[in-house]
């Protein structure tokens, strides 16, 4: 995806139909991240407002050319859904989110998210290998470490590279095949 | 590492994951510098994961931006107002400052002027003592005169055909031929008049001028001073045209007294 620097810049400046492009842009994938974290739609929402609320009034800490804006984004997203868990009354609702990733969400509880969401994911999931969507569970929704991937799957840092590599190039050809 | 080698390492599927060590980061943004289509790359890699997670999370309710927009709308004009505000505030501190600076410099013009005013009235007050001391000096000298021994007071009696209520007082010294003329008595001289105080010896009558009562109207204690006064019978006041008169015009003699022999 290409990086929307100009509005990047425009929103840094303070232009509020930039940000609103951003948001248009970049909340469904954002959704997603929170999503797979935390399982529950109205929690989700909330982090997904609290966190582009927190993009606009500290837009000016990214700076364009060090490091990808998604990425930035993401780890905002990831640290306010990770914070979110933490909280008393996520802890109260008994999710035991250790063992499970976002394919899980196949299985959720919430029939509504299944019967609306399940097609979405379905041919990603069917297209992974299990291994795959392990590394890409840790890596990019959870946002492990590569130190701490490496450690959860048992495996030396090389390999858990390569597997990346060749584990998002096989979603890379999915995503191909979807817009041809 | 060559631009395959990048590639291949996995390095930019992390890179996009934030999953990199700060190192490992600075050498992808190295490479990137160098090989800019690594960047094409890179772009594909977080597509695929933004096509990823878009399907785990479904589509995002119109009600998450409707909060968004509430939260920042209420931020927005806070830091414009509160940007406002300073300025209005500087701007009015900015005012007040020169509007008491021009008030102090009013205030500082008037305080000059009344400090000069009043210099000049305490020089005019010092003026009025000094004159004071000097009239309460040759008041005192007055004094000292007609309380001493060596004067002998001559009342002279208006004369009752010209000013009945005329009366005149002489201190006479006769052993140094002086005489004070105390002519508070005497009504003021009309215009180009003149009173002038006569020496008489009786038998035969025989007037000697002694001097005119000049300044009459300006001066103040209404004493006068006479000398060389050949010695008299009595004293008398006639009103004489400006300059006096060789004799004493007696239709005008305003007051009378005989010395005690």
């Amino acid at each position: 995806m290409n990086q929307p620097n100009h509005l990047i810049q425009k929103m840094q400046q303070g232009d509020e139909k930039a940000f609103a492009d951003i948001y248009q842009m970049y909340s469904g994938a954002i959704q997603g991240v929170i999503y797979a974290i935390l399982r529950d739609r109205e929690l989700t929402e909330e982090v997904v407002q609290d966190v582009f609320v927190k993009v606009w009034n500290n837009c000016s800490s990214y700076t364009v050319g060090k490091g990808r804006f998604y990425t930035w984004l993401l780890n905002i997203a990831r640290n306010a859904a990770i914070d979110r868990t933490r909280s008393k009354d996520f802890k109260n609702s008994n999710k035991n989110l250790a063992t499970e990733n976002f394919v899980d969400i196949l299985s959720g509880h919430d029939n509504l998210s299944k019967k609306m969401d399940a097609l979405g994911i379905r041919k990603f999931v069917e297209a992974l290998k299990p291994i795959c969507i392990q590394i890409i569970d840790l890596l990019y929704f959870k946002g492990f470490t590569q130190v701490e991937a490496a450690k959860e799957m048992n495996s030396p840092l090389g390999t858990l590279k390569t597997r990346a590599r060749n584990c998002i190039n096989e979603l890379r050809n999915k995503v191909k095949d979807d817009t041809v | 590492m060559t631009r395959e080698e990048i590639i291949a390492s996995g390095l930019l599927e992390l890179y996009v994951t934030g999953s990199l060590t700060q190192e490992e980061t600075l050498l992808v943004e190295d490479a990137i510098a160098r090989y800019p289509d690594l960047v094409s790359e890179i772009e594909q890699i977080e597509l695929s994961l933004i096509k990823l997670s878009e399907a785990t999370g479904g589509r995002v309710p119109d009600s998450v931006w409707t909060g968004i927009k509430e939260q920042t709308e209420k931020t927005i004009p806070i830091t414009t107002r509160k940007r406002n505000w300073s300025s209005i505030t500087g701007w009015a501190a900015a005012i007040l400052c020169f509007l008491g600076l021009f008030w102090m410099m009013k205030n500082n013009g008037d305080l000059k002027e009344q400090l000069e005013e009043s210099t000049t009235q305490n020089e005019l007050l010092k003026e009025q003592i000094e004159l004071q001391g000097v009239e309460l000096a040759e008041t005192n000298q007055l004094l000292q005169i007609v309380r001493s021994r060596d004067f002998e007071t001559v009342n002279l009696p208006g004369n009752v055909a010209v000013s009945p209520d005329a009366y005149v007082t002489v201190y006479y010294n006769e052993a140094e031929d002086i005489a004070y003329i105390d002519a508070q008595g005497l009504p003021t001289p009309p215009k180009g008049k003149v009173y002038q105080v006569w020496s008489l010896k009786l038998e035969p009558l025989t007037p000697s001028s002694i001097g005119l009562l000049s300044d009459f109207e300006t001066t103040e204690s209404k004493f006068f001073k006479v000398e060389n006064i050949p010695t008299p019978e009595a004293f008398g006041i006639t009103l004489e045209p400006e300059g006096g008169s060789e004799s004493p015009t007696l239709d005008q003699l305003y007051a009378l007294g005989t010395v005690a022999p």
